[in-house]
C-alpha cells in the first residue's frame, strides 16, 4: 500500500512537472530574451535592485563617504558618478558644486554617540583616483545584469574603463551590449562614437555612430518622448570636432548653425562661423 | 577563578567539536574564492567588491556563531540536568554565568582570528599589502562587539525557555541595531514630541553595536582609526557587557532550573 502511495506521488509530481514547465518558459520569455531563468524569477524588484548596485558604484567612487537613508540629501539629482562620467566642462563644474554642497551631509554630530561613533566609517569626501576608479566597474556590472535597460550604467562603465583604465575594447563590448538591449539609445550611441573617436582613433566610423545617434535623438523628438537636449547639444559639439579633425568644411558648418540653434554659447560659436565661412571662401 | 576557566574550556572544546564553525567558514571560503574566480572587464586587480563580499560573510557567520552558540548554553545544561551536578561541585550561579560568557567569547575570537587570517590571505594575494594597524583594530572591536552579543544572547537564555526563539530574537534585535542603532537620533529628531523623545531613550539604551563594525574602513583602504575612539569603545563594550552579565545573573540566580 505504502509503495502505491509513493508511486503515485512521484506520478503526480511529473505530472505537475510537464504542467508547470511550458508556464515558466512563459514567464521567461516575457521578461525578454536576454533575461536569465533567476532575473525572470525576481520580475521587476531586479530593477530596484539595479538601481541599488548603482548607487553602490556611486558608493565605491566616494570611498565609503555616503549618505544612507536615514541623512537627508540636499536635493534630487544625478550622482557624482554620473556627473563626473560626462566629459562637458559646464556638467564638470556643476558636479563640484553638488560636491562642495554634499560634504556637509552629516551636519554636526547631534550627540556623544554620533560623535563617537563617526570614528568608525570614512566621514572625508574623496572621490577614486586613477586606475583605483576599477574598483566602482563590478557594481555597474551587476546592475546592467539586473536590469539591461538602465542606459546610464553602460554609458559611465565605459567612460571609466576608456579614460581611466585604457580598456577601449571592453568599453566598446559593454556598450554594444546596452545597445542590443537599447538599439535605439542615443546616449550609448553617442558614447560609443567617443571610444572610436578619442581611444581608437577613428573619426570616420566614430561620425558615422554619432550621426546615427542625432537621427535616433530627431526620432525620439517627433514621437515626443523627450529625449534630454544636453545630449543633442554634446552629439553636435562631437560632430564640430570630428568635422574639425577631418577638415570637412561644409559639414563643419552645417554642424556648427545646428549647435548654434541650442547652444547657450551662442556668440562664440557664431564668431567660429564667420571663421569657418572666411577659410571656405579662401 | 579556575571554575570560571574549566567552564570556558568546555565550551571552547564545543565550538570545535561541534560542525557550525567548520561549516560556516568552508561556505565563507567557497564562496569567497568563487567571487574571486569572476573577472569584470578581463581587469584581475578588482578588490575592494571580493572584500566587501567577504567581510559581510564574516560578520553574519561571526554572528551566527556566537548567538547560536550561547544561546544553547544553559537551555541544554537545564535539559540534560547536567546543571545540577554543575551547580553542585561546588559552582556558584555567577561563576557559571561568567564561565559560560568567557567560554562563548573566547571560541568566538578563535573563530575571528581564522575568519580574519583568510580574509587577510586573499586581500594581501591581490593587493601585495597588508594594512595591520586597521586590521588589529577591526579584529578587536569586532570581538569586543561580539562579547556584548554574547552577553545579550546569555541573558535571553535564562528569559526566554528555548533557545530557537532566544536566538531568533537575539538575531533581529542585533541586525535591527547594527543596520539603525546609529540613526535613531536622527529618526527622533523629526519625530519630535513624545515619540521623539521615546526614540531618543531607545537610542541612549541599546548597545552601539554598529561602532564596532569597520567594514568600509578596511574596504576602502582607510589607513587606521584613532587609538582613544577605540579605547572608549572598548571601554563602552566593557561596561555594557558587564551590565547585561549582572541583569543575566540577576535573574538567573533565583530562577528554578528544573524544566
Amino acid at each position: 500500500m505504502n509503495r502505491l502511495v509513493l508511486l503515485l506521488l512521484f506520478v503526480g509530481c511529473l505530472t505537475l512537472a510537464t504542467q508547470f514547465a511550458p508556464v515558466f518558459e512563459s514567464v521567461q520569455a516575457r521578461s525578454g530574451p536576454e533575461v536569465g531563468p533567476l532575473l525572470a524569477l525576481v520580475g521587476d524588484s531586479r530593477r530596484l535592485f539595479a538601481n541599488h548596485f548603482f548607487t553602490m558604484a556611486d558608493n565605491y567612487f566616494h570611498s565609503g563617504f555616503y549618505p544612507t537613508i536615514f541623512d537627508a540629501r540636499k536635493k534630487e539629482g544625478p550622482s557624482h558618478l554620473d556627473v563626473a562620467s560626462h566629459e562637458e566642462p559646464a556638467g564638470a563644474k556643476a558636479g563640484q558644486e553638488e560636491a562642495d554642497d554634499d560634504d556637509n551631509f552629516m551636519g554636526k554630530p547631534k550627540d556623544w554617540i554620533e560623535k563617537l561613533g563617526r570614528n568608525f566609517f570614512p566621514t572625508t569626501h574623496t572621490h577614486l583616483e586613477g586606475t583605483d576608479a576599477r574598483e566602482i566597474l563590478p557594481w555597474l556590472k551587476l546592475s546592467a545584469e539586473m536590469d539591461p535597460h538602465l542606459i546610464g550604467t553602460y554609458v559611465t562603465a565605459s567612460y571609466w574603463l576608456r579614460t581611466r583604465l585604457n580598456k577601449p575594447d571592453e568599453a566598446e563590448d559593454f556598450l554594444r551590449q546596452g545597445l542590443r538591449a537599447n538599439p535605439d539609445s542615443h546616449e550609448i550611441l553617442l558614447e560609443l562614437g567617443r571610444v572610436y573617436f578619442y581611444d581608437k582613433k577613428n573619426p570616420g566610423v566614430a561620425r558615422n555612430i554619432w550621426d546615427t545617434a542625432l537621427q535616433k535623438w530627431h526620432e525620439q523628438d517627433q514621437a515626443k518622448q523627450n529625449p534630454n537636449p544636453h545630449v543633442r547639444e554634446e552629439i553636435l559639439g562631437e560632430l564640430v570636432r570630428a568635422d574639425q579633425q577631418s577638415g570637412d568644411y561644409k559639414r563643419l558648418l552645417a554642424d556648427l548653425e545646428e549647435l548654434e540653434k541650442i547652444s547657450p554659447s551662442k556668440e562664440s560659436i557664431e564668431k567660429y562661423i564667420q571663421d569657418v565661412k572666411f577659410k571656405m571662401a579662401h | 577563578m579556575n571554575n570560571v576557566l574549566a567552564l570556558a574550556g568546555v565550551v571552547i572544546k564545543e565550538l570545535y567539536r561541534r560542525k557550525d564553525f567548520y561549516v560556516l567558514f568552508v561556505l565563507t571560503a567557497v564562496i569567497t574564492l568563487m567571487l574571486g574566480s569572476v573577472k569584470f572587464f578581463n581587469d584581475d586587480r578588482i578588490v575592494r567588491f571580493l572584500k566587501d563580499a567577504c567581510l559581510l560573510l564574516i560578520w553574519i557567520s561571526s554572528l551566527v556563531i556566537a548567538i547560536t552558540t550561547t544561546a544553547r548554553q544553559i537551555p541544554e545544561e537545564r535539559e540534560s540536568r547536567t546543571i545540577f551536578p554543575l551547580l553542585a561541585k561546588p559552582v556558584s550561579r555567577a561563576e557559571l554565568i561568567m564561565g559560560k560568557f568567557l567560554g562563548c567569547w573566547l571560541a568566538c575570537g578563535l573563530a575571528l582570528i581564522v575568519f580574519y587570517f583568510f580574509f587577510g590571505a586573499i586581500t594581501a594575494s591581490r593587493e601585495h599589502a597588508l594594512p595591520a594597524i586597521i586590521y588589529l583594530q577591526a579584529v578587536w572591536l569586532h570581538w569586543i562587539c561580539l562579547g556584548i552579543v554574547v552577553a545579550l544572547v546569555l541573558l535571553g537564555s535564562v528569559v526566554f525557555t528555548a533557545p530557537s526563539s532566544n536566538a531568533t530574537i537575539s538575531f533581529i534585535i542585533v541586525v535591527g541595531i547594527m543596520f539603525c542603532g546609529g540613526h535613531l537620533n536622527k529618526v527622533a529628531v523629526h519625530m519630535g514630541g513624545m515619540a521623539g523623545t521615546i526614540v531618543y531613550t531607545i537610542y541612549y539604551s541599546i548597545p552601539h553595536l554598529e561602532w564596532y563594525d569597520l567594514r568600509e574602513m578596511l574596504i576602502h583602504d582607510w589607513v587606521r582609526i584613532p587609538w582613544l575612539p577605540c579605547a572608549e569603545a572598548t571601554f563602552y563594550g566593557v561596561v555594557y557587557s558587564t551590565f547585561l552579565l549582572g541583569a543575566t545573573w540577576l535573574v538567573f540566580r533565583r530562577k528554578t532550573l528544573t524544566v
